[in-house]
């Protein structure tokens, strides 16, 4: 599996680097996005709905401490 | 400030009230649109593509949108950035709102509240209005003495607000516990050097020329304050609304507390005269603004109009107010507890505890 971290990355840059990543993967490759914000979640989401290259396989929230880590799972359409 | 590539809420802000009708792209998720949208006195054309379909599929996300000037927004204003430019880049002249929806949420407006002019008393009145929730705050000016009602987190306007007002001594003080959003009172008079005030029912305090009068209202919460200026200006906090009376529900006792509510309204106010003006600190839509572009109404009026009002009956109030219990305002739980200063919290969570509208009143539906 791929992996991109995006940590510390706002709007929109955890999806324009995650669109990057796609578009050079080959169908059925998997990419796991780590990011911090919190409005990755649903972006992840919206995006995945209409987009002809990705699809959302999983999304999970971790602990870092006190930090809360997203975790978006990807694979190429 | 606003430039060719950048606007700021209070031009946007102007351009829209003025009826110059700009068209807004917002680049929000679905949910966050459907939540909380910019407002405006006059009506203006608001299209909705999500910034990630930008990312998607540019060429299809831009022919979604019209070929003239657009104001281009999102939550903190980084991925409306990036889509002003791709716009501009295809010869849509595009503008990005400088700080998103944050930076709408938090504007706030000085109003003078316009006085009789045969009114006794050198006083100035003025209302801060917070238009992104529909928060209003209070400086009262008299003689170089000032108090402060509730202001918001926003506190770098009030102090300058002062400071160009030439204003000697302050009071800053809360009409209660705020559950919707952050209370700015202990900041500004850290800030300001000013008293953190606290008043009882009854007890008063001189403000320059005026006094300054605090009413017990049990109703909204069970320390809930109207605050009576000059004799005439009722600063009525959660407890009055110019449509709506304030929500008895979010303490989990709505049965208790809207008795108390009924009671504030029917005898702890019932005192005061028919002209009384009162300000309170939400509303609900820019209907309640008035061409003064105040939000304030008589107390008169607001006995004739509102349903909360014709109840003689203290258990058919409590049963009206059980069917207006509706969702609470969001972490409104966490928010208290900061606001009696219990726990803080960084910048950033604050923002987004406070996102969207407020929801105080009993009724939305008015």
């Amino acid at each position: 599996m791929r992996k991109l971290d995006v940590r510390g990355a706002k709007c929109p840059m955890p999806i324009v680097k995650a669109k990057k990543e796609i578009d050079q993967m080959q169908p059925g490759e998997l990419l796991e996005v780590t990011a911090t914000d919190p409005g990755s979640v649903p972006d992840f989401k919206g995006w995945a709905l209409t987009s002809k290259t990705a699809v959302l396989k999983e999304q999970r929230t971790e602990k870092e401490g006190a930090t809360e880590i997203y975790i978006h799972v990807l694979e190429r359409k | 400030m606003s430039t060719a590539t950048e606007i700021d809420v209070k031009e946007l802000l102007a351009k829209i009230d003025s009826g110059r009708r700009p068209t807004l792209l917002d680049v929000r998720n679905d949910d966050e649109f459907g939540n909380w949208k910019i407002e405006g006195r006059a009506g203006f054309e608001i299209i909705h593509v999500p910034y990630f379909d930008f990312i998607e599929d540019e060429q299809a996300a831009i022919e979604r949108v019209p070929a003239h000037e657009v104001v281009v927004v999102c939550a903190k204003g980084g991925s409306s950035e990036m889509v002003a430019d791709i716009l501009r880049g295809a010869g849509i002249p595009a503008r990005n709102l400088i700080g998103g929806m944050i930076a709408y949420g938090e504007y706030l407006e000085p109003l003078k509240v316009p006085r009789p002019r045969d009114e006794e008393g050198d006083f100035e009145i003025w209302q801060f209005n917070r238009r992104g929730k529909g928060c209003l705050s209070y400086a009262i000016l008299s003689e170089g003495d000032a108090i402060v009602v509730d202001p918001s987190r926003a506190i770098d306007v009030y102090a300058s607000f002062l400071e160009q007002s030439g204003v000697r001594k302050v009071h800053v003080l809360d009409t209660h516990v705020h559950a919707d959003h952050v209370s700015g009172s202990r900041s500004l008079a850290e800030r300001l050097g000013a008293d953190h005030t606290s008043m009882k029912g009854g007890e008063s305090i001189r403000v320059g020329k005026i006094l300054f009068q605090a009413i017990a209202t049990p109703g909204h919460t069970p320390n809930s304050f109207c605050f009576l200026a000059a004799g005439r200006y009722l600063l009525s906090g959660d407890t009055l609304f110019t449509k709506s009376v304030g929500r008895p529900d979010l303490g989990g006792q709505v049965v208790e507390w809207s008795l108390d509510l009924f009671d504030t309204l029917k005898d702890r106010l019932g005192t005061l005269s028919d002209s009384t003006l009162v300000l309170p600190a939400h509303y609900s839509d820019m209907t309640e603004i008035d061409p003064n572009d105040v939000v304030a109404a008589r107390l008169g009026q607001l006995r004739h109009d509102l349903p909360e009002f014709k109840v003689h009956d203290p258990n058919r109030f409590s049963e009206m107010m059980l069917q207006a219990v509706r969702t609470p305002p969001p972490e409104y739980a966490r928010i208290i507890d900061v606001n009696l200063g219990n726990s803080t919290i960084d910048a950033d969570l604050m923002v987004q505890w406070e996102l969207g509208k407020n929801a105080c009143a009993a009724s939305a539906q008015h």
